[in-house]
């Protein structure tokens, strides 16, 4: 118990120093989004069209503490201003449509690759010396070293283009109403398995290594020749004794790739056009849109710190040794 | 007490490594009675601990079981279908491993080690099970209030207990001990082995017990096998091999370790380093070593023979 407690104090202050950080980067930049929007009208905009325009977005003025306490207010209601890119529409609402596809996407492909590659991992060692544990690992380890882009154009181009057998674009039929109803419900899944099908493929052979090397390091314990002495089954052996243990150092990584997924995500959707959080960021910086910049690494911040606070949670559950 | 548990036949177990092949074991034989206790000596690599994992078929590559059998009450185990071994495993033989501090797993409850074994054997339910668990705590004197505990939150002492609790579990005929007390204190490793001598009476099974100390094992066993580079060079009754060693190995062995109760006596090791496996000499494996070594140790192989019907010498010199 003290452990969690302690561990949520760590993550409530790295969360503070997050926000922070996000708050004095653009000020210590030179200028603001406004004064490209100044120059791009070369200077056709007087001083108080400027001063109307910079309220609107939310640039005050005041002491830097003042500004900081507004921001931190911003983030506690939610209040993050308009997009410059699709203004009037509120940051907040641009985010929230797209997030949840991402979420969708990054999270959905990391625990498919994670299920297939552990389960291919533990087996694979388990079973190192037959067919399946000789075999399967090398052909991994050969479509996991193609960049990503290559793996998903590759992709896009047999079943999307030549095949034309999955949708290459968007997360559901635009002529479907979203809703709760099997035509909705189907689009979406067939919308995902091309990004999300790349990013498993790329994704599983990290899964498959990081598992099957804490398994080889585990099978050397004697628990676990003591557990095939007892004459228990091999399906036992090798999950609750050998994969149970070998799970502790793979959950470390898990967490950390949470992170990454969502980074990953973005190039997925680039390619896939996916309307997710990764599209919205890169529209916003093509577009210097720099509320939606900062509320879009806010929520990176947000989703990588809770992800590794439950992965912390999930480790204290797995390795009893810990929370002493 | 002379009725045949196991039997073991020109056994020979190798390890096939990328620079040759190492004869692990070469070539024993060796019987273990019923409610017997059987020792088994050797220094480290002498292929003692080889031996006994081959007793529960547990080897695994680079290690390979080449030749002989091993019949435990007239069922050859190196030949039993997957199923057959299975239920042989701990029901027949269990084994208590060097260090228990390795070969309990540390992130699974103790009632489940100890039940987990009950119920792949038996068809026990969960809660009878947990009741066995808690009977055998007992039975090697350890609180039940422990069941529930891991085994970091045990002390070395109690973990080796929980080991012995877990290898008692189905009540087995034989239990194999590979150095049961080697990872403890001289005081832990008294109040174990009185422990378990009390066990051996009231349960009746037989033990093979591995360790380097003879002086312990003059102490505990019927019988005592020493062995030398995989093979077994000296066999008998435990008093005997121990206060008239006949091998020079035996008797280096006998004079390695100090005598608990007799006078002081100056210790004689035995000269030079165990032999390398990949690279065995023509003749006597020991030859090496030995300070009596003669022309024929150079070029014949000595075999077990025996003077009396009980000691059995693998030496030349006799």
């Amino acid at each position: 118990m003290h452990y969690i407690v302690r561990q949520l104090g760590f993550y409530l202050t790295a969360f503070l120093i997050a926000i922070s950080f996000n708050f004095m980067l653009p000020r210590l930049m030179p200028g603001d989004p406004l004064d490209a929007l100044f120059s791009a009208t070369q200077g056709r905009m007087d001083e108080t069209q400027m001063a109307a325009i910079r309220e609107m977005y939310g640039f005050m003025d005041g002491s830097i503490i003042e500004q900081y306490l507004a921001y931190l207010y911003s983030i506690i209601s939610l209040d993050l201003g308009p997009s410059v890119l699709m203004f009037p529409v509120s940051v907040t609402q641009v985010i929230g449509q797209a997030l949840p596809w991402t979420i969708f996407l990054a999270l959905g492909s990391l625990i498919v690759a994670l299920i297939i590659g552990i389960s291919i991992g533990t087996y694979a060692s388990y079973h190192r010396s037959g067919f399946f544990g000789q075999v399967v690992p090398p052909v991994l380890a050969f479509i996991s070293n193609f960049p990503y882009v290559v793996t998903a154009l590759i992709l896009f181009y047999i079943f999307g283009v030549q095949l034309d057998i999955l949708p290459i674009s968007y997360t559901y039929d635009p002529d479907l109403t979203p809703g709760f109803h099997w035509d909705f419900i189907l689009s979406v899944i067939k919308h995902a398995i091309l990004p999300m099908g790349s990013m498993i493929l790329v994704g599983v052979a990290t899964w498959v290594f990081n598992m099957r090397n804490a398994m080889i390091n585990v099978l050397g314990e004697d628990y676990i020749t003591m557990a095939e002495a007892k004459g228990l089954s091999s399906t036992r052996v090798m999950t609750r004794y050998a994969g149970r243990n070998a799970i502790l150092p793979v959950a470390t990584a898990i967490a950390m790739a949470i992170g990454f997924s969502f980074a990953g995500s973005i190039l997925t959707e680039v390619v896939f056009n996916y309307q997710g959080l990764g599209n919205v960021l890169l529209k916003g910086i093509v577009a210097r849109d720099y509320p939606l910049i900062q509320a879009i690494l806010l929520i990176l911040v947000v989703a990588v710190l809770t992800a590794n606070f439950i992965a912390d949670l999930v480790y204290v559950w797995l390795d009893p040794r810990i929370s002493k | 007490m002379s009725e045949v548990l196991l039997e073991i036949n020109n056994l020979c177990v190798d390890y096939v490594l990328p620079n040759g092949i190492a004869r692990a074991v070469n070539n024993v034989s060796l019987s273990i009675k019923k409610g017997e206790t059987l020792g088994l000596a050797g220094e480290s690599g002498c292929g003692k601990s080889t031996l006994a994992f081959s007793i529960s078929n547990l080897h695994k590559a680079p290690a390979l079981i080449s030749e002989g059998e091993i019949l435990f009450q007239g069922q050859d185990v190196l030949k039993m279908r997957p199923k057959t071994l299975k239920a042989y495993r701990w029901n027949n033989v269990s084994v208590v491993f060097q260090s228990a501090m390795n070969s309990l797993n540390p992130v699974i409850s103790i009632a489940e080690q100890l039940t987990d074994v009950i119920r792949a054997h038996t068809k026990a339910s969960a809660k009878d099970a947990e009741l066995r668990a808690i009977e055998l705590l007992e039975i090697v004197g350890i609180h039940k209030e422990r069941l529930h505990s891991f085994p970091y939150q045990l002390s070395g002492g109690m973990r080796q207990r929980v080991v012995i609790a877990i290898a008692l579990a189905l009540e087995p005929e034989l239990i194999i001990m590979d150095e049961p007390t080697t990872a403890l204190d001289v005081v832990v490793e008294r109040e174990i082995l009185n422990q378990l001598y009390e066990l051996k009476q009231t349960f009746g099974f037989s033990i093979l017990f591995i360790s380097h100390d003879l002086s312990l094992m003059a102490e505990i066993a019927d019988r005592i096998g020493v062995m030398y580079a995989g093979n077994l060079i000296e066999l008998g009754l435990a008093k005997e091999v121990f206060h008239h060693p006949i091998h020079p190995y035996t008797k280096g062995l006998v004079s390695s370790f100090p005598s608990i109760h007799g006078p002081k006596e100056t210790l004689y090791g035995i000269p030079g380093s165990p032999l390398n496996l990949l690279d065995k000499p023509q003749g006597c494996d020991f030859q090496a070593r030995c300070p009596d070594c003669h022309h024929k140790c150079q070029q014949e192989v000595p075999r077990l023979s025996s003077d009396t019907p009980d000691r059995l010498v693998a030496c030349h010199n006799l």
